[in-house]
């Protein structure tokens, strides 16, 4: 079963081969077909079948192409030659008797490289005699034979250049001849022992006379060539050929105008080497054109750190050819170290790519649109059924027209990147500003003069631009290879044939009918090239439909025929074309197609010209693949052999190198536009390790280039996923401040982020690099969780470092980086957030309450904010206390990170450290709200479970030292007898309190304790205000969907009582509609759904009425007071109260209290010296949970000394005041005042939140006694279900 | 005018050959051009393909990551039975 080849493809595109891959990257060149077509792929065998009788030159073409071949592989060898000398070791002075050996050793391996010289000099001696000869044969006057053809004049012009490059190879490597000298040394004390070495030396020393004369290589093809005296005319034809096709400039690509600007002086030179052929030359092409020619391009690319320059080189051959030196026009030209300052800077302006930058871009855009909608026209045109024939012709004419175009662009901007390199190694920069080094004498070596130094900012801008202009439209280009295959073929076929068939018979019918032997050539080039039987192939019916009329001047119709011309026919039209201009004739004076002599009309010169280079350039897009490769070629901005040999170095750093430079400056210089660039340098590397293998043959060469480029990678991957993380976390924080007050500033707009586009390489699976395809998008996705991850770490270490208070800006942090990994998440397929923190915080596991943050949190309270913070009731703040802490606090010391370990740049970084600033001295309510959000339900019962725990350990601690003082105290303590008065009544009291004077520890670790419980409570009330609103707010949400309405009287009530909530209504309801429809495939999924609806109603339902944490820790404090009660709390035997011998705990406290008001008042101490208001809560707690509260307030030392006070001021009113009450009394009453004021208060709040009225009312001893204690049902083993510390 | 060595000898025989010439490498580049599509196409469906599997792997990765701490929970809580069957 055939089935047709074209309906097979055809099918192939039925496959969906979108790819959401977008094409940052030049053409990778996977395959390339017809390469080196060319040159005929046959050798020109094929030349033969037309019986022109060019056998003669075809076997010189073939000759001269083989030793342009192997010139080629040897200029390779001596460019890539690395001097071995350095490598050869020394012998220590232990081994001195077996120098001889190492002799052998050296000399041993220095021959193998010497050979590779020694068959470079017989290589060029043979080159040059064969050249020599074939140009001999050729340019007879009387010739015999058919030729020299075009491509011949080519394959000469390409050999003369290869042994120009050879030679200028040799005279700049400085290391052949060091090698060498080192090798005749060694071969001086190895051959002593040999016999017979004559030859041997005598070959040695052609070899080093050949290796030190500059210019070696020309000299000998000199000799050579004028052995009999009959060159000039080929020379001349040549010169007349190479410049009037600089001239013209139309069908050359640049590798093959750089080969005629190469050639082109050593052809004068040669060819101006006496008086007589100077002037025969200069009256063929006049001196001014071969001097523009060279002023326009004073530098030439000859290998890819190495330029040739025409003027040096007139200059240096006239020392050499001694006729030549009269030639004074030519050797005037300024070298391009010569160039007057003026010419420089246009020279400069020519060269830098910065100036022509806009326009290059212009073109680009412009050049990429066209061609697309050039490739639209050819896909509609395919996808029709039949289409008009003239508009299928025009179509694919302009697809050809495109390629054309497209080629000649890609050759002009690659050659700009040519040119720049070559101008920019001729003129390195001057003194080199040490910027950042200053210290370090600032000795550059020369590659980093030419390269590292030499460009600016925005000649790098401008260099990486080309590069992805380049590989771009190569791209395009490259991808439409087979799209356009046959279109092009079709075109040049219609070309070719229209020329033959039409203006060829014109032609022949006009201007050449008189003429017999041109009209011969104008009939074998119809014979070798028409196609007549095209249109007789096909069907008639096919022919009815293209109008026939008109066939005189439309000439003869021939069918589209889908097949190009052989390199071959091009070859020997070629050849016949220039038969006909020159008349077989090279002494014909005049240009090729210049019209002087020749009595050809003008307007068929003019045709048979065009169609001539038409023809020319017809070859490089039948070799489309290989020509966009040639043309796309980067890999010349790497290589740096010859400054490796002049530095003395093995490789120079990535920070040298041009490509790694390119890529550096895209992610360096914060440029969006260049973004998407940044791996088109990558394609330099692709592009070198191709050269280096294919070009150059040299492994060690690719192994640098893989070493380098791989190395490099790592460095951007890096550099660039730093970039993105940086950016994003600055957008993060950006977004974050507040925009209202943001827009009220004048510096707001510092804080705005300027957006980039990383999407494009976020989507980028499949890099290419030096053949291997790396996953761009998972190592940035890898190294980004990797850094989220450290990031939190790093924010956690921070926390740890410093105190409580920076909990705030902890929160912020995390906020930040949550948001920014949200906005990273959009583009990447990062783990989730909260995933990461449970990991850094150590609570992945189910059963682990505690958390890392938690236990900091827990120790910091523990070690410093119990024991160092004082709490002022007032503002709700808790701040250091200035005392200096008994025991100094170790932490560690706060590590160092980067700016966008914070919030991406410094201005955002400092704006946010003045935020959090603000709370960075006190701890309040804002510092609770971070706690509650960054513990979460999770691990804030451990907490709370460890501070109780912690409480319950300081009631234990504070037993003995309370009892410690109630058995200090005197037996009896009444009442404060009124008559004192104020001062009396506190000089009583000091009395009665002397007890204590040898209990000063005890006295101060007792209010520790007590300031310590006060504490804890304090922030407990805090945590309950904070997680009330929070529950709140959670309750407003919820509502609604578990159907809470408020009812009447204020209480919350079920909505619809008996029925199921919204939620779970919404979820039936929607599960019982999709299983009614069958079209629903999968109906179990919903039901999933509405079960879970009912798991959030019994889970939410059941959060509603949480109980409160401060009444909790009240119960327990109560509970854990238990066991002490009996002892801080006596019941009277008497069964009523005791007022003078009561040793409760109220009148231990009333005591402390008052010593420590005087101590305060004396000392006056500043406020953060003071203890604080937690030790009124914690002891006004212990006495609220005791039932000593109106025992408190009845027989509290000072409150009988402001009563006291009262009452002597009422007495005092009418009379005098009473100056004599000191100052510092004064100031105690204030004290104690304010003392009650603060007692009132806690009291107050305790009755409000723990009421124990009701229960006091009816425990009352029915015979009248009250029952002082009133036991909770609350026990310590009740609270059992908090998780415990330790897990 | 100089002595030329003759233009194509039997020009009438060139022309045919040409002319078969012609045909035969209609066929001939046909076949390659086919051929090179053919290539085309393999080595975009390699492209794509391996495009595709980098995105499933992508997910893998993802689900793996995942389904390692869900296990690491599950062990835990299957050794710590206590602490899910109090109440």
């Amino acid at each position: 079963m055939a089935v047709p080849v074209e309906e097979a493809i055809a099918a192939l595109s039925t496959f969906s081969l979108e790819d959401d891959q977008p094409e940052i990257q030049g053409p990778g060149f996977w395959v390339s077909a017809e390469r080196g077509a060319t040159t005929s792929p046959i050798e020109y065998s094929d030349v033969a079948a037309y019986r022109l009788s060019l056998s003669e030159d075809t076997k010189s073409i073939n000759q001269l192409n083989l030793l342009i071949r192997e010139g080629k592989e040897m200029g390779s060898v001596l460019y890539t030659y690395r001097s071995c000398v350095k490598a050869l070791p020394q012998l220590p002075d232990s081994m001195k008797q077996s120098q001889a050996d190492l002799y052998l050793e050296t000399y041993q391996v220095l021959d193998l490289e010497m050979s590779r010289l020694r068959e470079i000099q017989r290589w060029q001696a043979s080159a040059a005699s064969k050249l020599a000869a074939d140009m001999q044969r050729f340019s007879r006057p009387e010739r015999r034979i058919n030729g020299p053809t075009i491509t011949h004049l080519w394959s000469m012009l390409k050999l003369l250049d290869v042994l120009v490059q050879l030679d200028h190879l040799k005279n700049a490597k400085a290391s052949i001849p060091n090698d060498f000298s080192w090798y005749k040394r060694t071969f001086t004390q190895v051959s002593v022992q040999w016999q017979d070495t004559d030859s041997m030396r005598e070959e040695l020393d052609d070899l080093q006379i050949f290796l030190s004369t500059r210019w070696a290589i020309l000299l000998n093809l000199h000799v050579e060539m004028f052995r009999f005296n009959n060159v000039e005319d080929i020379l001349q034809v040549l010169i007349v050929f190479a410049v009037e096709s600089l001239e013209l400039n139309f069908a050359l690509l640049f590798s093959e105008r750089h080969i005629l600007l190469r050639v082109l002086p050593v052809l004068v030179v040669l060819a101006a080497s006496s008086e007589k052929d100077s002037e025969s030359l200069y009256k063929r092409v006049k001196i001014h054109r071969l001097i523009n020619i060279f002023k326009n391009d004073p530098v030439i690319p000859a290998f890819p750190d190495l330029h040739l320059s025409p003027a040096a080189i007139l200059k240096e051959l006239s020392s050499y050819f001694p006729k030549f030196s009269a030639q004074t026009r030519l050797l005037g030209l300024p070298s391009p170290h010569e160039l007057p300052p003026r010419e420089a800077q246009d020279y400069q302006r020519h060269y830098l790519i910065v100036n022509h930058i806009g326009a290059i871009r212009a073109e680009h855009d412009d050049f990429s649109i066209r061609f697309a909608s050039a490739m639209n026209q050819l896909g509609l045109l395919r996808s029709m059924e039949s289409a008009d024939l003239e508009w299928a012709k025009e179509v694919k004419g302009n697809v050809y027209d495109m390629v054309v175009e497209g080629l000649q662009l890609l050759s002009r901007w690659t050659t700009r990147v040519w040119e720049q390199c070559a101008w920019k190694f001729s003129r390195p920069c001057k003194d080199p500003i040490s910027t950042e080094s200053t210290e370090t004498t600032a000795t550059y070596s020369d590659y980093e003069k030419v390269v590292r130094y030499n460009y600016s900012a925005e000649e790098r801008k401008a260099l990486v631009e080309l590069v992805s202009y380049i590989k771009g439209i190569g791209t395009l280009m490259q991808k439409s290879d087979t799209l356009v295959a046959d279109a092009l073929w079709e075109t040049v076929h219609a070309e070719v044939q229209d020329f033959v068939q039409n203006i060829l018979a014109t032609m022949l019918r006009t201007t050449f009918r008189k003429k017999k032997d041109l009209s011969r050539i104008l009939s074998d080039m119809r014979t070798l090239s028409a196609d007549w039987m095209a249109n007789t192939s096909r069907p008639d019916s096919e022919m009815q439909s293209f109008p026939q009329g008109g066939e005189e001047n439309r000439g003869n119709f021939f069918y589209p025929r889908a097949v190009a011309p052989t390199a071959a026919q091009v070859h020997c039209l070629q050849f016949l074309i220039y038969e006909v201009v020159s008349g077989g004739n090279m002494r014909k004076p005049g240009g090729l197609f210049g019209n002087t002599g020749s009595d050809i009309p003008v307007n068929d010169l003019k045709q048979l010209e065009i169609f001539f280079y038409k023809l020319g350039f017809f070859l490089n897009v039948l070799d489309y693949t290989a020509t966009v490769a040639n043309l796309t070629d980067l890999g010349f901005l790497w290589f740096r052999e010859f400054y490796l040999e002049s530095s003395r170095v093995i490789q120079f750093p990535i920070e040298c190198s041009l490509p790694w430079i390119l890529v550096d400056h895209v992610l360096e210089s914060q440029n969006a536009g260049l973004l998407e660039s940044v791996l088109m340098p990558f394609d330099i590397y692709n592009d070198a390790a191709q050269q280096a293998l294919v070009v150059y043959k040299q492994r060690f060469l690719y192994d640098e280039v893989e070493a380098e480029a791989d190395n490099c990678f790592d460095i951007f991957i890096s550099k660039l996923c730093d970039t993105i993380f940086t950016y994003y976390k600055s957008w993060a924080a950006s977004e974050l401040l507040d925009p209202s007050f943001l827009f009220a500033l004048d510096i707001g707009e510092k804080f705005s982020v300027k957006p980039k586009r990383f999407t494009t390489l976020f989507k980028l699976t499949r890099v290419k690099l030096l053949g291997r395809s790396i996953n761009l998008r998972s190592l940035i996705s890898e190294r980004i969780n990797k850094v989220c991850r450290e990031n939190i770490e790093f924010l956690f270490d921070r926390f740890e470092s410093q105190d409580l208070c920076s909990i705030v800006e902890l929160e912020k942090l995390l906020e930040i980086l949550r948001l920014a990994h949200e906005l990273l998440s959009k583009e990447l397929n990062l783990d989730s957030f909260s995933l990461m923190l449970s990991e850094m915080q150590e609570n992945v596991s189910l059963v682990s309450y505690s958390s890392r943050l938690a236990s900091q949190i827990w120790t910091e309270m523990q070690n410093d904010f119990l024991p160092n913070f004082i709490l002022c009731n007032t503002t709700q703040r808790f701040v250091r206390s200035s005392r200096v802490p008994p025991v100094p606090l170790q932490k560690p010391s706060v590590p160092h990170a980067k700016p966008n370990f914070y919030c991406g740049t410094q201005e955002l970084n400092s704006a946010y450290q003045s935020f959090a600033r603000l709370h960075s001295a006190f701890f309040g309510i804002p510092h609770m709200y971070s706690i509650v959000r960054l513990l979460g339900s999770r691990s804030l019962p451990w907490l709370i479970r460890a501070l109780l725990d912690h409480l319950s350990n300081k009631i234990t601690t504070l037993e003995p030292l309370i009892t410690a003082l109630q058995e200090a105290l005197p037996k009896s303590i009444g009442l404060l007898p009124f008559d004192g008065g104020v001062s009396g009544c506190v000089r009583v009291v000091q009395e009665h309190l002397n007890c204590w004077q040898s209990k000063l520890d005890v006295k101060i670790e007792a209010l520790r304790g007590i300031k310590e419980i006060g504490s804890i409570l304090y922030w407990m009330s805090l945590l309950d205000i904070v997680l009330r609103e929070v529950d709140t707010s959670q309750f407003m949400q919820t509502a609604p969907w578990l159907g809470l309405i408020p009812g009447g009287d204020g209480q919350i009530v079920q909505y619809q009582d008996g029925e199921d909530s919204p939620i779970i209504s919404l979820f039936k309801s929607v599960a019982a509609a999709i299983a009614s429809n069958p079209g629903i495939s999968n109906p179990l999924s919903f039901r999933v759904l509405s079960r879970q609806a009912e798991a959030a109603d019994l889970l939410y339902k059941s959060n509603i009425n949480a109980g409160s944490v401060l009444e909790y820790s009240l119960a327990f404090t109560s509970a854990a007071m238990d066991k002490y009660c009996s002892k801080w709390s006596v019941i009277p035997k008497t069964g009523f109260v005791d007022i003078t011998t009561s040793k409760d705990f109220y009148r231990i406290y009333s005591g402390l209290q008052i010593e420590y008001l005087q101590e305060s008042v004396q000392s006056q101490a500043s406020h953060h010296g003071a203890p604080g208001d937690s030790i009124a809560w914690g002891a006004c707690t212990i006495i609220y949970l005791l039932g000593q509260q109106l025992h408190f307030e009845l027989f509290d030392f000072s409150h009988q000394v402001l009563n006291i006070a009262e009452v002597e001021a009422a007495a005092n009113s009418s009379a005098h005041r009473n100056s004599q009450l000191s100052q510092g009394s004064e100031i105690l009453l204030e004290a104690m005042k304010k003392a009650r004021r603060l007692n009132n208060h806690v009291f107050s709040m305790l009755k409000a939140r723990c009421p124990l009225e009701d229960k006091q009312a009816c425990a009352i001893k029915q015979s009248g006694a009250p029952l002082h204690r009133i036991k909770f049902e609350n026990t310590v083993s009740a609270f059992e279900t908090l998780p415990q510390k330790g897990l | 005018m100089m002595a030329r060595a003759g233009g194509i000898t039997n020009a009438v025989n060139v022309g045919i050959a040409v002319q078969a010439d012609w045909e035969n490498r209609e066929f001939i580049s046909h076949i390659s051009l086919n051929i090179r599509r053919l290539f085309d196409f393999l080595l975009q469906f390699e492209s794509t393909t391996k495009n595709k599997l980098a995105n499933l792997n992508e997910k893998l990765d993802t689900l793996e990551r995942r389904l390692e701490l869900l296990e690491v929970q599950v062990s835990n809580a299957t050794a710590n039975p206590a602490l899910f069957n109090s109440s």
